[in-house]
Protein backbone atom coordinates (compact mmCIF):
# COMPACT_ATOMS: atom_id res chain seq x y z
CA UNK A 1 0.00 0.00 0.00
CA UNK A 2 1.36 3.64 -0.51
CA UNK A 3 1.90 6.10 1.57
CA UNK A 4 0.98 9.92 1.16
CA UNK A 5 3.59 11.92 -0.21
CA UNK A 6 4.06 15.82 1.56
CA UNK A 7 5.61 18.80 0.30
CA UNK A 8 5.53 22.07 2.23
CA UNK A 9 6.94 24.92 1.20
CA UNK A 10 7.18 28.95 0.86
CA UNK A 11 4.78 30.14 -1.63
CA UNK A 12 2.26 33.13 -2.51
CA UNK A 13 3.18 35.16 1.08
CA UNK A 14 2.66 31.91 3.06
CA UNK A 15 2.84 28.13 3.58
CA UNK A 16 1.49 25.49 0.94
CA UNK A 17 1.34 21.97 1.08
CA UNK A 18 0.42 19.44 -0.96
CA UNK A 19 -0.49 15.59 -0.18
CA UNK A 20 -0.67 13.23 -2.22
CA UNK A 21 -1.36 9.69 -2.27
CA UNK A 22 -0.70 7.33 -5.93
CA UNK A 23 -1.04 4.18 -6.68
CA UNK A 24 2.10 3.41 -5.59
CA UNK A 25 4.59 5.68 -3.31
CA UNK A 26 6.83 6.67 -6.06
CA UNK A 27 3.48 8.30 -8.23
CA UNK A 28 2.44 9.94 -4.94
CA UNK A 29 5.93 11.25 -4.58
CA UNK A 30 5.98 12.17 -8.28
CA UNK A 31 2.59 13.68 -8.33
CA UNK A 32 3.52 15.46 -5.55
CA UNK A 33 6.72 17.15 -6.88
CA UNK A 34 5.09 18.27 -10.05
CA UNK A 35 2.49 19.69 -7.82
CA UNK A 36 4.61 21.83 -5.99
CA UNK A 37 6.50 23.25 -9.28
CA UNK A 38 2.79 24.15 -10.96
CA UNK A 39 2.21 26.08 -7.15
CA UNK A 40 5.67 27.82 -7.43
CA UNK A 41 5.47 28.82 -11.48
CA UNK A 42 2.15 29.92 -10.41
CA UNK A 43 3.51 32.15 -7.87
CA UNK A 44 6.22 33.32 -9.89
CA UNK A 45 3.61 34.80 -12.79
CA UNK A 46 0.78 35.95 -10.79
CA UNK A 47 2.79 37.60 -7.08
CA UNK A 48 1.82 41.51 -7.73
CA UNK A 49 5.25 41.59 -5.71
CA UNK A 50 7.90 40.34 -8.46
CA UNK A 51 8.15 43.20 -10.98
CA UNK A 52 8.65 40.89 -13.67
CA UNK A 53 6.09 39.06 -12.84
CA UNK A 54 2.78 38.61 -15.83
CA UNK A 55 0.86 39.87 -13.33
CA UNK A 56 2.97 43.27 -12.95
CA UNK A 57 3.27 43.14 -16.15
CA UNK A 58 -0.42 43.47 -17.47
CA UNK A 59 -1.18 46.13 -14.58
CA UNK A 60 1.73 48.65 -16.04
CA UNK A 61 0.82 47.64 -19.67
CA UNK A 62 -0.91 51.12 -21.21
CA UNK A 63 -2.87 49.21 -23.81
CA UNK A 64 -6.40 48.27 -23.33
CA UNK A 65 -5.59 45.03 -24.71
CA UNK A 66 -3.08 43.37 -23.52
CA UNK A 67 -1.80 39.36 -25.05
CA UNK A 68 -1.96 37.53 -22.18
CA UNK A 69 -0.79 32.95 -21.11
CA UNK A 70 -3.62 30.86 -20.21
CA UNK A 71 -3.02 31.40 -16.46
CA UNK A 72 -3.06 34.67 -16.67
CA UNK A 73 -6.62 34.77 -18.45
CA UNK A 74 -7.88 32.22 -16.27
CA UNK A 75 -6.73 34.97 -13.00
CA UNK A 76 -8.72 38.13 -14.56
CA UNK A 77 -11.80 35.79 -15.03
CA UNK A 78 -11.78 34.85 -11.76
CA UNK A 79 -11.73 38.43 -10.39
CA UNK A 80 -14.61 39.21 -12.55
CA UNK A 81 -16.61 35.70 -11.36
CA UNK A 82 -15.55 36.97 -7.68
CA UNK A 83 -16.73 40.53 -8.44
CA UNK A 84 -20.19 38.59 -9.98
CA UNK A 85 -20.62 36.29 -7.24
CA UNK A 86 -19.98 38.04 -4.41
CA UNK A 87 -22.61 41.10 -5.75
CA UNK A 88 -19.36 43.44 -6.27
CA UNK A 89 -17.93 42.59 -2.60
CA UNK A 90 -14.83 40.77 -3.40
CA UNK A 91 -13.34 43.24 -6.02
CA UNK A 92 -9.76 42.60 -6.62
CA UNK A 93 -9.54 45.58 -8.45
CA UNK A 94 -8.60 47.84 -5.12
CA UNK A 95 -5.03 47.42 -5.36
CA UNK A 96 -4.29 51.32 -5.31
CA UNK A 97 -6.27 51.49 -1.94
CA UNK A 98 -4.30 48.53 -0.73
CA UNK A 99 -0.69 50.11 -1.66
CA UNK A 100 -2.47 53.50 -0.08
CA UNK A 101 -3.42 51.63 2.96
CA UNK A 102 0.76 50.44 3.35
CA UNK A 103 0.00 47.70 1.95
CA UNK A 104 3.06 47.47 -1.16
CA UNK A 105 5.44 44.23 -0.11
CA UNK A 106 5.15 41.08 0.78
CA UNK A 107 4.45 40.71 4.76
CA UNK A 108 5.71 37.59 6.32
CA UNK A 109 6.16 36.80 9.86
CA UNK A 110 3.75 38.43 12.79
CA UNK A 111 2.53 41.70 12.24
CA UNK A 112 3.08 44.67 14.90
CA UNK A 113 -0.02 43.61 16.81
CA UNK A 114 -1.87 41.22 18.00
CA UNK A 115 -5.81 40.37 16.89
CA UNK A 116 -6.94 41.69 19.81
CA UNK A 117 -4.77 44.47 19.85
CA UNK A 118 -5.79 45.66 16.63
CA UNK A 119 -9.17 44.92 17.28
CA UNK A 120 -9.19 47.42 20.41
CA UNK A 121 -7.80 49.97 18.21
CA UNK A 122 -10.53 50.25 15.97
CA UNK A 123 -13.73 50.37 17.77
CA UNK A 124 -16.04 51.28 15.05
CA UNK A 125 -17.77 48.43 13.27
CA UNK A 126 -19.71 48.49 9.93
CA UNK A 127 -20.39 46.06 6.77
CA UNK A 128 -18.31 46.87 3.70
CA UNK A 129 -20.16 48.08 0.74
CA UNK A 130 -19.43 47.56 -2.97
CA UNK A 131 -17.83 49.97 -4.63
CA UNK A 132 -20.29 52.26 -7.15
CA UNK A 133 -17.80 52.00 -10.17
CA UNK A 134 -17.62 47.98 -9.88
CA UNK A 135 -14.45 48.26 -12.17
CA UNK A 136 -14.33 44.15 -11.99
CA UNK A 137 -16.84 44.51 -14.83
CA UNK A 138 -14.37 46.28 -16.88
CA UNK A 139 -12.47 42.91 -17.10
CA UNK A 140 -12.85 41.00 -20.12
CA UNK A 141 -11.39 37.48 -21.79
CA UNK A 142 -10.79 37.45 -25.29
CA UNK A 143 -9.67 33.63 -25.51
CA UNK A 144 -9.69 33.43 -29.19
CA UNK A 145 -7.49 36.73 -29.30
CA UNK A 146 -5.49 35.36 -26.55
CA UNK A 147 -5.67 38.54 -24.51
CA UNK A 148 -7.21 40.72 -21.94
CA UNK A 149 -9.40 43.29 -22.06
CA UNK A 150 -9.67 46.14 -19.76
CA UNK A 151 -9.44 50.02 -19.36
CA UNK A 152 -5.40 50.75 -19.13
CA UNK A 153 -4.98 51.86 -15.58
CA UNK A 154 -7.47 48.93 -13.77
CA UNK A 155 -5.19 46.62 -12.21
CA UNK A 156 -5.63 43.70 -10.54
CA UNK A 157 -5.15 41.82 -7.06
CA UNK A 158 -3.90 38.40 -7.03
CA UNK A 159 -4.61 37.64 -3.44
CA UNK A 160 -6.96 35.18 -1.85
CA UNK A 161 -8.31 34.87 -5.28
CA UNK A 162 -4.98 33.46 -7.13
CA UNK A 163 -4.58 31.27 -4.33
CA UNK A 164 -8.21 29.89 -4.74
CA UNK A 165 -7.76 29.40 -8.41
CA UNK A 166 -4.34 28.00 -8.39
CA UNK A 167 -5.78 25.22 -5.51
CA UNK A 168 -8.25 24.49 -8.16
CA UNK A 169 -5.90 23.94 -11.25
CA UNK A 170 -2.95 21.87 -9.05
CA UNK A 171 -6.25 19.77 -7.73
CA UNK A 172 -7.68 19.30 -11.01
CA UNK A 173 -4.36 17.86 -11.78
CA UNK A 174 -4.26 15.55 -8.82
CA UNK A 175 -7.65 14.11 -9.20
CA UNK A 176 -6.70 10.43 -10.44
CA UNK A 177 -4.69 9.97 -7.55
CA UNK A 178 -6.13 7.87 -4.63
CA UNK A 179 -6.24 11.20 -2.42
CA UNK A 180 -4.53 14.58 -2.41
CA UNK A 181 -4.85 18.08 -0.77
CA UNK A 182 -3.74 21.00 -2.36
CA UNK A 183 -3.51 23.70 0.36
CA UNK A 184 -2.22 26.92 -0.86
CA UNK A 185 -2.02 29.09 2.04
CA UNK A 186 -5.46 28.04 3.51
CA UNK A 187 -7.19 27.84 0.50
CA UNK A 188 -7.53 23.64 0.07
CA UNK A 189 -8.72 21.55 -2.43
CA UNK A 190 -9.57 18.47 -1.45
CA UNK A 191 -10.45 15.49 -3.31
CA UNK A 192 -9.08 11.29 -4.98
CA UNK A 193 -10.20 8.70 -6.31
CA UNK A 194 -10.35 6.18 -3.02
CA UNK A 195 -13.27 8.87 -1.84
CA UNK A 196 -11.80 8.71 1.54
CA UNK A 197 -12.62 11.65 4.17
CA UNK A 198 -9.91 13.92 5.31
CA UNK A 199 -9.92 16.33 8.04
CA UNK A 200 -9.88 19.83 7.57
CA UNK A 201 -9.37 22.18 11.14
CA UNK A 202 -10.26 25.72 11.07
CA UNK A 203 -7.70 27.78 12.59
CA UNK A 204 -8.47 29.74 15.58
CA UNK A 205 -7.38 33.28 14.66
CA UNK A 206 -6.33 34.33 18.55
CA UNK A 207 -3.98 32.00 18.75
CA UNK A 208 -5.86 28.89 20.37
CA UNK A 209 -6.25 25.18 19.55
CA UNK A 210 -8.63 24.83 16.34
CA UNK A 211 -11.64 25.72 16.55
CA UNK A 212 -13.60 23.66 14.46
CA UNK A 213 -12.95 20.60 12.54
CA UNK A 214 -14.54 19.37 9.08
CA UNK A 215 -14.62 16.45 6.72
CA UNK A 216 -14.65 16.67 3.64
CA UNK A 217 -14.76 13.94 0.48
CA UNK A 218 -14.30 15.93 -2.78
CA UNK A 219 -14.66 19.80 -2.05
CA UNK A 220 -12.93 22.63 -1.35
CA UNK A 221 -12.49 25.01 1.96
CA UNK A 222 -11.31 28.72 2.48
CA UNK A 223 -10.42 31.11 4.90
CA UNK A 224 -10.46 34.80 5.70
CA UNK A 225 -9.22 36.90 8.09
CA UNK A 226 -7.90 40.30 9.29
CA UNK A 227 -5.72 38.98 11.51
CA UNK A 228 -2.78 37.39 9.83
CA UNK A 229 -1.72 40.61 7.57
CA UNK A 230 -2.02 43.76 10.10
CA UNK A 231 0.40 46.51 9.61
CA UNK A 232 0.70 50.25 10.82
CA UNK A 233 -1.25 52.31 8.62
CA UNK A 234 -0.45 55.47 6.65
CA UNK A 235 -2.91 57.17 9.16
CA UNK A 236 -0.68 55.84 12.33
CA UNK A 237 -3.77 53.32 12.70
CA UNK A 238 -4.37 49.56 12.37
CA UNK A 239 -4.36 48.17 9.13
CA UNK A 240 -4.97 44.93 7.29
CA UNK A 241 -5.37 43.81 3.67
CA UNK A 242 -9.22 43.51 3.51
CA UNK A 243 -10.85 46.60 1.85
CA UNK A 244 -14.27 47.43 2.16
CA UNK A 245 -14.68 48.27 -1.72
CA UNK A 246 -16.41 51.30 -1.17
CA UNK A 247 -14.36 53.54 1.28
CA UNK A 248 -11.45 51.97 0.04
CA UNK A 249 -10.18 51.63 3.28
CA UNK A 250 -9.71 48.24 5.78
CA UNK A 251 -12.79 47.11 6.92
CA UNK A 252 -13.76 46.49 10.86
CA UNK A 253 -17.11 44.62 9.95
CA UNK A 254 -17.55 42.81 13.31
CA UNK A 255 -16.39 39.47 12.14
CA UNK A 256 -12.67 38.42 11.99
CA UNK A 257 -12.55 35.33 10.58
CA UNK A 258 -14.78 33.20 8.07
CA UNK A 259 -14.50 29.84 6.29
CA UNK A 260 -16.25 28.66 3.78
CA UNK A 261 -17.12 25.49 2.20
CA UNK A 262 -17.68 25.37 -1.68
CA UNK A 263 -17.24 22.70 -5.10
CA UNK A 264 -14.03 24.78 -5.77
CA UNK A 265 -11.21 26.71 -3.73
CA UNK A 266 -11.76 29.96 -5.75
CA UNK A 267 -15.59 30.07 -4.84
CA UNK A 268 -14.65 29.48 -1.30
CA UNK A 269 -12.32 32.09 -0.78
CA UNK A 270 -15.24 34.24 -2.87
CA UNK A 271 -17.44 32.99 0.13
CA UNK A 272 -15.38 33.39 2.83
CA UNK A 273 -14.26 37.09 1.84
CA UNK A 274 -17.68 37.97 1.44
CA UNK A 275 -19.35 37.01 4.60
CA UNK A 276 -16.27 38.84 6.54
CA UNK A 277 -17.18 41.87 4.38
CA UNK A 278 -20.58 41.63 4.92
CA UNK A 279 -20.44 41.66 9.05
CA UNK A 280 -22.27 39.40 11.33
CA UNK A 281 -25.73 39.96 10.44
CA UNK A 282 -25.57 38.69 7.21
CA UNK A 283 -22.03 36.37 6.73
CA UNK A 284 -24.07 32.95 6.71
CA UNK A 285 -26.10 34.41 3.80
CA UNK A 286 -22.63 34.02 2.24
CA UNK A 287 -21.96 30.19 3.12
CA UNK A 288 -24.67 28.55 1.01
CA UNK A 289 -22.45 24.98 1.72
CA UNK A 290 -21.63 25.92 5.16
CA UNK A 291 -18.72 27.26 7.33
CA UNK A 292 -17.70 28.78 10.01
CA UNK A 293 -17.70 32.65 11.40
CA UNK A 294 -15.55 34.14 13.89
CA UNK A 295 -16.83 37.19 15.54
CA UNK A 296 -15.00 39.91 17.26
CA UNK A 297 -15.51 38.44 20.82
CA UNK A 298 -14.03 34.77 19.33
CA UNK A 299 -17.41 33.59 19.50
CA UNK A 300 -18.06 30.95 16.38
CA UNK A 301 -21.04 30.65 14.52
CA UNK A 302 -21.08 27.36 12.79
CA UNK A 303 -22.97 28.03 9.30
CA UNK A 304 -25.44 24.52 8.62
CA UNK A 305 -24.77 23.52 4.79
CA UNK A 306 -28.04 25.05 3.05
CA UNK A 307 -27.01 23.41 -0.67
CA UNK A 308 -25.53 19.51 -0.56
CA UNK A 309 -22.01 19.62 -1.93
CA UNK A 310 -22.90 15.74 -2.58
CA UNK A 311 -19.95 13.56 -0.74
CA UNK A 312 -19.08 16.94 1.10
CA UNK A 313 -20.52 16.80 4.72
CA UNK A 314 -19.77 18.95 7.93
CA UNK A 315 -19.25 17.44 11.40
CA UNK A 316 -18.83 18.73 14.72
CA UNK B 1 -53.92 -88.15 -15.25
CA UNK B 2 -56.38 -85.44 -14.25
CA UNK B 3 -54.51 -85.87 -10.72
CA UNK B 4 -50.76 -85.74 -11.92
CA UNK B 5 -52.07 -82.39 -13.40
CA UNK B 6 -53.26 -80.85 -10.72
CA UNK B 7 -50.46 -82.06 -8.63
CA UNK B 8 -47.99 -80.49 -10.88
CA UNK B 9 -50.53 -77.26 -10.95
CA UNK B 10 -49.82 -77.25 -7.22
CA UNK B 11 -46.32 -78.00 -7.06
CA UNK B 12 -46.04 -74.88 -9.71
CA UNK B 13 -48.17 -72.49 -7.76
CA UNK B 14 -46.06 -73.38 -4.84
CA UNK B 15 -42.72 -72.89 -7.00
CA UNK B 16 -44.02 -69.77 -7.50
CA UNK B 17 -44.98 -68.51 -4.05
CA UNK B 18 -41.63 -69.75 -2.68
CA UNK B 19 -39.84 -67.74 -5.77
CA UNK B 20 -42.13 -64.61 -4.76
CA UNK B 21 -40.98 -65.02 -1.16
CA UNK B 22 -37.49 -65.57 -1.63
CA UNK B 23 -37.79 -62.29 -4.16
CA UNK B 24 -39.64 -60.27 -1.20
CA UNK B 25 -36.31 -61.18 1.31
CA UNK B 26 -34.13 -59.90 -1.06
CA UNK B 27 -35.41 -56.97 -1.57
CA UNK B 28 -36.45 -56.44 1.87
CA UNK B 29 -33.15 -57.54 3.12
CA UNK B 30 -31.15 -55.12 0.12
CA UNK B 31 -33.35 -52.56 0.93
CA UNK B 32 -32.42 -52.68 4.63
CA UNK B 33 -29.18 -52.89 4.32
CA UNK B 34 -29.29 -50.23 2.08
CA UNK B 35 -30.25 -48.24 4.18
CA UNK B 36 -28.50 -49.35 7.45
CA UNK B 37 -24.89 -48.23 5.01
CA UNK B 38 -26.71 -44.98 4.04
CA UNK B 39 -27.84 -44.50 7.60
CA UNK B 40 -23.99 -44.99 8.87
CA UNK B 41 -22.37 -42.77 6.63
CA UNK B 42 -24.90 -39.61 7.27
CA UNK B 43 -24.32 -40.29 10.96
CA UNK B 44 -20.48 -40.17 10.53
CA UNK B 45 -20.90 -37.33 7.93
CA UNK B 46 -23.83 -35.10 10.15
CA UNK B 47 -21.02 -35.68 13.12
CA UNK B 48 -17.92 -34.10 11.25
CA UNK B 49 -16.12 -37.59 10.97
CA UNK B 50 -16.01 -37.59 7.52
CA UNK B 51 -13.35 -40.49 7.19
CA UNK B 52 -11.48 -38.95 3.92
CA UNK B 53 -11.20 -35.76 6.06
CA UNK B 54 -9.81 -37.79 9.29
CA UNK B 55 -7.73 -39.78 7.25
CA UNK B 56 -3.77 -38.59 7.33
CA UNK B 57 -2.57 -41.18 5.68
CA UNK B 58 -1.38 -41.43 2.15
CA UNK B 59 -3.73 -43.72 0.15
CA UNK B 60 -1.34 -45.42 -3.05
CA UNK B 61 -2.62 -46.39 -6.09
CA UNK B 62 -0.71 -49.77 -6.72
CA UNK B 63 0.03 -51.34 -10.27
CA UNK B 64 -0.60 -54.89 -10.41
CA UNK B 65 2.81 -57.22 -10.63
CA UNK B 66 5.18 -54.33 -10.98
CA UNK B 67 8.47 -53.93 -9.43
CA UNK B 68 8.31 -50.67 -11.12
CA UNK B 69 5.75 -49.51 -8.10
CA UNK B 70 4.81 -45.65 -8.62
CA UNK B 71 3.91 -43.75 -5.64
CA UNK B 72 2.18 -40.88 -6.40
CA UNK B 73 2.99 -38.23 -3.91
CA UNK B 74 -0.84 -37.60 -2.23
CA UNK B 75 -1.28 -34.34 -0.51
CA UNK B 76 -2.88 -34.78 2.86
CA UNK B 77 -6.37 -33.67 2.02
CA UNK B 78 -6.68 -32.65 5.45
CA UNK B 79 -5.17 -29.00 4.52
CA UNK B 80 -7.07 -28.53 1.33
CA UNK B 81 -10.35 -27.97 3.46
CA UNK B 82 -8.53 -26.34 6.53
CA UNK B 83 -11.00 -23.52 6.95
CA UNK B 84 -8.46 -20.35 5.45
CA UNK B 85 -8.68 -16.75 7.66
CA UNK B 86 -10.46 -14.09 6.62
CA UNK B 87 -8.09 -11.95 4.71
CA UNK B 88 -7.92 -8.54 6.26
CA UNK B 89 -10.04 -6.38 4.71
CA UNK B 90 -8.49 -3.25 2.88
CA UNK B 91 -8.90 0.02 4.59
CA UNK B 92 -8.05 3.13 3.08
CA UNK B 93 -5.15 4.91 5.71
CA UNK B 94 -7.12 8.22 6.36
CA UNK B 95 -5.84 11.15 4.25
CA UNK B 96 -3.55 13.69 6.54
CA UNK B 97 -5.49 16.44 7.89
CA UNK B 98 -4.95 19.67 6.99
CA UNK B 99 -5.32 23.59 8.32
CA UNK B 100 -7.43 26.29 6.82
CA UNK B 101 -6.17 29.29 7.90
CA UNK B 102 -6.40 32.93 6.80
CA UNK B 103 -4.91 33.39 3.32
Amino acid sequence: MSSEAHRSFECFGGTATIHVRGTSTASGEEAADEARSQLLDAHRRLSRFREESELARLNRDPRDEVPATLLLRRLAAAVATAGSRSGGLVDATLLGNLERAGYRHSLKGPGPFSLAEALSRRPQRAPAQPHPSRLWRSIGIDEGRGTIVRPPGVRIDSGGIAKGLVADLVGDALRKHRTYAVDCCGDIRIGGSAGGERTVRVEDPFGGDPVHELKLRDGAVATSGIGRRCWVGTDGGVAHHILDPCSGEPAFTGVVQATALASSALLAEVYAKAALLSGPEHAAEWLPHGGAVIRDDGSVDMVAAERSLGQLAVAS
Amino acid sequence: MRERKREAQRRLRAQREKAGELRGRVVAISLVCFALLWGIVFVQMATGHDPVLGDTSSKVAQRSGGADRVEPKVEPVEEEFIEAEPEPEFVEPEPAPVTTSQS
